[in-house]
């Protein structure tokens, strides 16, 4: 960070210097111009190659995490650089394509250092059920087939609701004489019109399920409903619910820590490539 | 003197010797007279292992030390008052029971009995050929039954050569059910049963498939326990033991520790023991490596030293050599800083305060206690005269302490007399008392060793000793109104049991497989009138989970001790740590694994979380690696560091996978087709699957899951040092 700061400052007085003895800004021709171009891009590309280095994680390179460093700091550093060259000026369509890019380019790449120190913490926090991501299907299926087994415990609902095909759960089965087949009734009803819908589809939000506050004020009312006999079930139900929930938040979570690599990534390249061609152009003609 | 003349010297020098006292409290003993010698033995002990006791030698085809009796051949009949003749291997003692092994009626049972089993044997069997010790054969000739009266069955029962590695050869059967017995009970594996009736009773695996067709993976312990030629090694095992040469096995057949192993495992595993020359002055083991190998010295003189103190080795093997792209000193630097300093320090255990060179001659066993502990290497052993030993990988070693009775007493007195008084001297009991009192103490005191969750004493019991753990980690738990109580976790070179009441308010149960020293009460009180001087200098203070509870050491986060025990994170050295605080769940520690291991990652990104702290699904190096226990083939080990290898001979039985308590073993898929000729004469078999572990990627300088990180989310940590656990935290009271 001493270094960035140290080579942004040195860059800023350099510039300013040639400006008062030049009595004019330094274009991106001048000698400082030019050698800020350079340099600019020069970091540039060396930021780029962060992920080329990922590609080859076993070889001995360099550690992954002072590329990174690198990376986050060298690549910051290309902004000043790279807008000192430019002299606080657009020309020309491609020069105003460049720093269009660069600002978006660093801006994401400045958000995605954000997200990616502050959100690791929140989801660690909030999402103590974390699986990996690529397993949330496998895992939300097994959830699915865990909540029909506890409701197939419920006596009659495995002979007349077994179109998920579920199993009674090994334990825990309940009686005929233990529940009343009236209860049995309102909690397959409140099964397949609340909770199963919300462990098939759990991005949607207007189930009664998808928000804690709701979801533990229906159980609450179920569990007043219905014997102590079936609490269990219900306890295992709402915990269901509330894993579902937290992959709901992980998943939400995964896609802010990398979404934004979507639009850095290509527009870095976009941005390597148009300074490619900029160079070319500016030097050759 | 040769040094098998030596060797069976030294072996009868420990018979002489007196039977330590018996490990736990002696219940009542039963009373009986074999051939005319009265005996007391403990109840429930076979006619077999009584006459045993006494020397009497009473020949077994079925039986075997490891398996459960089965009667079967009823070679061992004999006299024991009935009408008729009683297997004696089944049979226990009852009080007053009279047994006469050698009678003329007997002898004249066993003979036809091996007449009838030769009748149906093909004679000479392949083993007989090959290295002459069918078991069936040489007790037919010992007998004096050179050829049998009874006709051959018409049917031949043929051979089953479908397997790559093993060679069925169902006319030398004798269904004796060794095999099946081991197949069963030993490994688990149930492949192997019995089949058919009368002259067509064989044995078959699976549904009767063929060999090679079933569900077998070649782990060879039935082919091990076999007594003839009826399952015989197609192949060695490609065992690759560094600076030596595999030794004959009919030489190894000489040795008095290679008695009782049958020639069938020393011929499959032919690279496990190999015959190393070395040089005067040259170290044959270097204090604080790992190894997995014991040595046995055949010629020449060697000395046991510590080389220093309070120093052991964690080197990895060519650390940073030719990893850099660049020669740049500085730049590599950068690029790599040094993290040693974040490796996790090496364990020492059992430091023995004391330097005495022990003389090693031939027919001495050294190596062998970091070989079956799988703790680092004690002491140095350097060659003083032009050696020549063998050295011995793990998995006959353990074969020699399973079959041979003899191999167990010489490690015991090996122990007794290298370590036993500087182990005692570590112990806070024994820190002052002088050299006198522990030398007589070592006579007196048991060595035992616990399976995992075997109790050691009960809450109750009599309170008739106390006992020193030198390696594993013990449990200490109180049953009261309100369920159990964990009262302490205790580690080598603490001690437990010292009650100062009659009867013992606590249980112990070890955790893993630990050693402990057990110090009679009576035996030790008599020592202490005897050294009066030595009275104030031992610490009798109670158990230190007895004194007034301190407050719970502070760890660094809030760990539950409980978790953490029972994820065995004691044990491990060196565990995958991921700060969730950090990781960015990129996947690259999970990629890089899979990149150094071509394309299959040996750690899971899940696991047991501690605060922000993700213990991944890697292995941790346990002290104590269960994974080791019983691989037949000796490919899951340690060589001169902490890294656990699963070596490229691995036959794919699972056994380590199924070991591993943490699920860090995976069994992976693997097509490998050897066109060795001579090592696969009559096939070219595809092994199907190997297991894999972390190895620490062994050989790079660091890990590359932790290389790899991007975010420093990853690290590899003592768990112990890391959650800020200290001893006292493991003395403390937990529940």
């Amino acid at each position: 960070m001493a270094a960035t700061v140290t080579a942004c400052a040195l860059s800023i007085a350099a510039y300013i210097v040639y400006t008062k003895a030049s009595s004019s800004p330094p274009s991106g021709g001048s000698v400082l111009g030019l050698t800020l171009g350079i340099a600019g891009y020069g970091l540039m590309l060396f930021s780029a190659m962060l992920g080329l280095r990922k590609k080859f994680p076993v070889r001995r390179f360099g550690r992954a995490s002072t590329w990174m460093r690198g990376h986050l700091w060298l690549g910051w550093l290309s902004f000043p650089l790279l807008v000192l060259h430019s002299g606080f000026a657009a020309k020309g369509r491609l020069t105003s394509w460049l720093m269009a890019l660069l600002i978006i380019t660093v801006g994401s790449g400045l958000l995605g250092a954000i997200v990616q120190h502050y959100l690791p913490k929140l989801m660690a926090r909030v999402v103590p059920m974390e699986t990996i991501y690529e397993e949330i299907p496998r895992v939300r299926e097994q959830l699915e087939r865990e909540a029909d087994a506890l409701m197939a415990s419920l006596p009659g609902v495995g002979r007349r609701d077994f179109a998920w095909g579920a199993r009674p759960a090994q334990s825990g089965q309940i009686a005929e004489a233990e529940i009343d087949s009236e209860v049995v009734d309102h909690l397959r009803e409140v099964y397949v019109d609340t909770i199963r819908p919300f462990l098939s589809d759990p991005e949607t939000v207007k189930n009664a399920c998808s928000d804690h506050d709701r979801s533990a004020s229906l159980f609450s009312s179920l569990r007043l409903y219905a014997p102590s006999t079936a609490h269990k079930i219900l306890s295992g139900l709402e915990s269901i619910c509330e894993e579902e929930r937290q992959l709901k938040r992980q998943r939400q979570l995964y896609r802010c820590l990398h979404g934004w690599l979507l639009v850095h990534v290509p527009l870095s390249l976009a941005l390597i490539l148009l300074g490619a061609i900029h160079a070319v152009v500016a030097l050759g003609y | 003197m040769s040094q098998s003349a030596v060797a069976t010297k030294k072996i009868e020098a420990l018979e002489s010797r007196p039977e330590p006292k018996e490990l736990r409290r002696a219940p009542a003993k039963v009373h009986v007279t074999i051939d005319g010698v009265e005996l007391a033995v403990a109840p429930g002990t076979s006619i077999l292992n009584a006459a045993r006791q006494l020397g009497i030698q009473i020949p077994t085809l079925c039986h075997q030390p490891n398996e459960r009796p089965a009667g079967v051949c009823r070679m061992c009949s004999v006299e024991a008052g009935e009408k008729t003749l009683s297997a004696s291997c089944c049979k226990p003692v009852e009080e007053g029971m009279v047994i006469k092994t050698n009678t003329e009626k007997v002898q004249q049972s066993r003979r036809v009995l091996l007449e009838l089993l030769l009748s149906e044997h093909a004679s000479p069997c392949v083993r007989q050929q090959r290295s002459g010790d069918c078991e069936l054969e040489v007790l037919a000739q010992q007998e004096g039954v050179l050829a049998s009266r009874f006709n051959a069955p018409a049917i031949p029962r043929g051979m089953d050569l479908s397997s790559a590695a093993i060679a069925v050869d169902h006319s030398a059967c004798i269904l004796c059910d060794r095999c099946i017995r081991a197949c069963n009970e030993v490994r688990h594996n149930n492949v192997l049963g019995r089949k058919g009736k009368g002259y067509l009773a064989g044995i078959a695996f699976d549904l009767d498939d063929p060999m090679g067709d079933s569900s077998c993976i070649s782990c060879g312990e039935c082919m091990v326990s076999c007594p003839t030629g009826a399952l015989t090694n197609k192949k060695v095992i490609p065992t690759d033991l560094p600076d030596g040469q595999p030794a004959d096995v009919r030489f190894l057949k000489g040795l008095p520790y290679f008695q009782g192993i049958s020639s069938t495992f020393l011929e499959l595993n032919r690279n496990a023991v190999i015959l190393r020359r070395v040089r005067a002055g040259d170290t044959i083991c270097r204090e604080g490596e790992y190894g997995s190998t014991a040595f046995l010295l055949l010629e020449g003189e060697a000395e046991m030293f510590l080389s220093s103190h309070g120093r052991h080795s964690n080197e990895k093997p060519d650390k940073k050599k030719s990893e850099s792209l660049l020669n740049l000193k500085k730049l590599t630097s950068w690029l790599n800083p040094d993290r040693s300093h974040l490796e996790p320090a090496p364990l020492r255990i059992g430091q023995p305060m004391a330097f005495d060179i022990v003389k090693l001659e031939p027919g001495d066993l050294f190596g062998e206690t970091s070989c079956v502990n799988h703790y680092p290497r004690s002491q140095t052993v350097r060659a003083v005269s032009d050696c020549v030993m063998l050295e011995i990988l793990r998995n006959v070693l353990d074969m020699m302490l399973q079959r041979n009775g003899e191999v167990r007493k010489v490690l015991d007195l090996n122990y007794r007399k290298r370590a036993l008084c500087a182990q005692l001297r570590n112990s806070a009991v024994f820190s002052r008392v002088s050299d006198e009192f522990l030398d007589s103490l070592k006579d007196t005191v048991g060595l035992l060793r616990t399976q995992k969750g075997e109790a050691v004493f009960l809450q109750g019991a009599a309170s008739d000793s106390f006992y020193v753990i030198r390696s594993g980690f013990v449990k200490i738990t109180q049953q009261r109104n309100d369920g159990e109580m964990v009262m302490a976790y205790l580690g080598p070179q603490q001690h437990f049991g010292l009650d100062g009441q009659d009867s013992r308010p606590v249980t112990a149960t070890a955790l893993d497989h630990a050693d402990l020293i057990r110090i009679d009460n009576d035996g030790f009180h008599e020592l202490i009138a005897r050294f009066q001087e030595d009275r104030e200098k031992v610490d009798l203070t109670p158990d230190p989970w007895r004194r007034p509870v301190p407050a719970r050491p502070a760890t660094k986060i809030d760990v539950p001790l409980q978790k953490f025990v029972n994820q065995g994170l004691m044990q491990a050295n060196s565990v995958l740590i991921l700060n969730l605080e950090k990781c960015t769940r990129c996947d690259a520690c999970v990629r890089a694994c899979a990149d150094a291991h071509d394309g299959v990652t040996r750690l899971v990104r899940e696991g047991l979380r501690f605060d922000k702290y993700l213990v991944a699904t890697s292995c941790r190096q346990c002290r104590d690696p269960l994974c080791m226990v019983g691989c037949p083939v000796g490919s899951i080990r340690r060589q001169n560091s902490m890294e656990i290898k699963i070596e490229d001979w691995c036959i794919g039985c699972g056994l380590c996978a199924s070991n591993c308590p943490y699920g860090n073993i995976h069994m992976n898929p693997v097509s490998v087709v050897d066109d060795d000729e001579r090592i696969f004469p009559l096939a070219r078999p595809t092994v199907t699957q190997k297991a894999t572990a972390c190895d620490l990627c062994s050989g790079l300088a660091e890990p590359s899951c932790v290389y790899a990180c991007p975010h420093d989310a990853a690290e590899r940590v003592d768990a112990v040092k890391f959650f800020g656990i200290t001893p006292g935290a493991f003395s403390a009271t937990a529940k």
